[in-house]
C-alpha cells in the first residue's frame, strides 16, 4: 500500500512539447547556418558605404575570387599571407589557373578574364599597396572588380 | 478505483524515454547556437577596370585607315577628382577638376551638376588618390560618385596618368 502511494505522487513532467520546441530551434539553426564562408575574413573591418549594392544571385553565380587585404596591405588568400611582391606572383598564378579552366569557352578572352575579383580591404589599408595589387591583377588580365563595403555601420 | 485504472493505463503502453533524446537535442542546439554567426550586411561596387592606356593626343593626325568617329575621347568625357590625405591618412582635401571642395556634400552637389548635365560631355570619373589615403576615405568618395556614374576608375596621385583607365 505504501509503494502504491509513492508511485502515485511521482512527478513526470511532459517533455514532448519541450522536445518539439528544441527540434524546431535546431531546424532553424541548421537552415540559417552557413559553413561556406571560408573566404570571409572576420579580421577585415570593411568601410561603410551606404550606396553599396547587395550581391544579387546572378553575381553570386559568377566565378569570383575574394581578396582580403589587411591594414598593412598584405593579401590574405586561401589561408596564406602575401606581401606586395608575392601578391603579384600569386595573382599571376591565379590568372593562369583561370585561363586553364576557361580556355575551352567559346568567348574566352585571356585579356578579359571572366572571374570577378572581390576586394575586401580593411578600412585602414593605405591606397598604395591596394593600387599595386589592382595593377598586378589588371596586368594579368583581370578586368572585373567588386569593392566590398558595409552598407551600414556596426 | 479510478486511480488504479489510470495507473494501469499508463503502464500498459510502451514508454519511450524522451530524456536522452532531449539531452541530445540540447547538445545539438548548443552546437548550432555557438557556431552561428550571422553574415554581415555587405554590399559592393562593381566596376570594370582596364589598365591605364595612352591618351589620345588631340593634335595627332589620325591613321589613314581610321574610321571616322564623332565620339569624344575618354579624356574629354572624364571628370577628375583628386583626393589628398591628411596627417592621419584620412580624407584631407578633395578637388573636383581644379576646384577644392569643402566636404563630401559639396562634392556630391558639384558631381551631380557635372555628370547629370546632358549639355556636358562628362559621363565617367577618374579618382586620383594619395598613396597614404586610407581605403575608407576612397570609398567615401566612390560612394558619392557612384550615384551619378557607374564608370569610375582610380589611379595613384602624382603618377603620370596618360589616360583614364576606364
Amino acid at each position: 500500500m505504501a509503494g502504491t502511494f509513492s508511485e502515485e505522487l511521482k512527478a513526470e513532467p511532459n517533455l514532448t512539447p519541450l522536445l518539439d520546441v528544441v527540434f524546431q530551434l535546431i531546424t532553424f539553426f541548421m537552415l540559417v547556418i552557413n559553413f561556406s564562408q571560408d573566404t570571409y575574413d572576420a579580421r577585415i573591418k570593411l568601410p561603410v558605404a551606404p550606396s553599396a549594392k547587395p550581391v544579387d544571385s546572378a553575381q553570386a553565380a559568377e566565378d569570383r575570387l575574394v581578396l582580403n587585404i589587411n591594414p598593412n596591405g598584405t593579401l590574405l588568400l586561401n589561408g596564406r599571407e602575401f606581401g606586395p611582391d608575392e601578391a603579384a606572383r600569386e595573382m599571376q598564378l591565379q590568372a593562369d589557373l583561370v585561363k586553364l579552366n576557361f580556355r575551352n569557352k567559346p568567348d574566352f578572352d585571356p585579356n578579359n578574364l571572366p572571374t570577378t575579383l572581390v576586394i575586401r580591404a580593411d578600412r585602414n589599408t593605405p591606397f598604395e599597396p591596394l593600387h599595386k595589387l589592382i595593377v598586378a591583377c589588371q596586368t594579368n588580365g583581370f578586368r572585373k572588380f567588386s569593392l566590398k563595403a558595409m552598407t551600414r555601420g556596426n | 478505483m479510478n486511480k488504479k485504472k489510470s495507473i494501469r493505463r499508463t503502464s500498459d503502453g510502451p514508454e519511450v524515454p524522451i530524456t536522452p533524446m532531449l539531452d541530445m537535442a540540447f547538445q545539438l542546439l548548443t552546437f548550432f547556437v555557438l557556431t552561428y554567426h550571422p553574415a554581415p550586411v555587405e554590399g559592393q561596387f562593381s566596376m570594370s577596370l582596364l589598365p591605364p592606356q595612352p591618351a589620345t593626343n588631340l593634335d595627332a593626325t589620325p591613321p589613314p585607315d581610321a574610321a571616322p568617329s564623332n565620339e569624344l575621347p575618354a579624356t574629354l568625357r572624364t571628370v577628375t577628382t583628386t583626393l589628398r590625405a591628411d596627417d592621419t591618412g584620412g580624407l584631407g582635401r578633395i578637388t573636383l577638376g581644379d576646384v577644392d571642395m569643402r566636404d563630401l556634400d559639396e562634392l556630391a552637389e558639384k558631381a551631380k551638376e557635372v555628370l547629370e548635365n546632358p549639355e556636358l560631355p562628362f559621363d565617367q570619373a577618374l579618382i586620383q588618390v594619395d598613396p597614404k589615403l586610407r581605403y575608407e576615405g576612397l570609398l567615401q568618395v566612390v560612394d558619392v560618385l557612384s550615384k551619378y556614374t557607374t564608370k569610375i576608375a582610380f589611379t595613384i596621385l602624382d603618377e603620370v596618368v596618360p589616360g583614364a583607365n576606364l
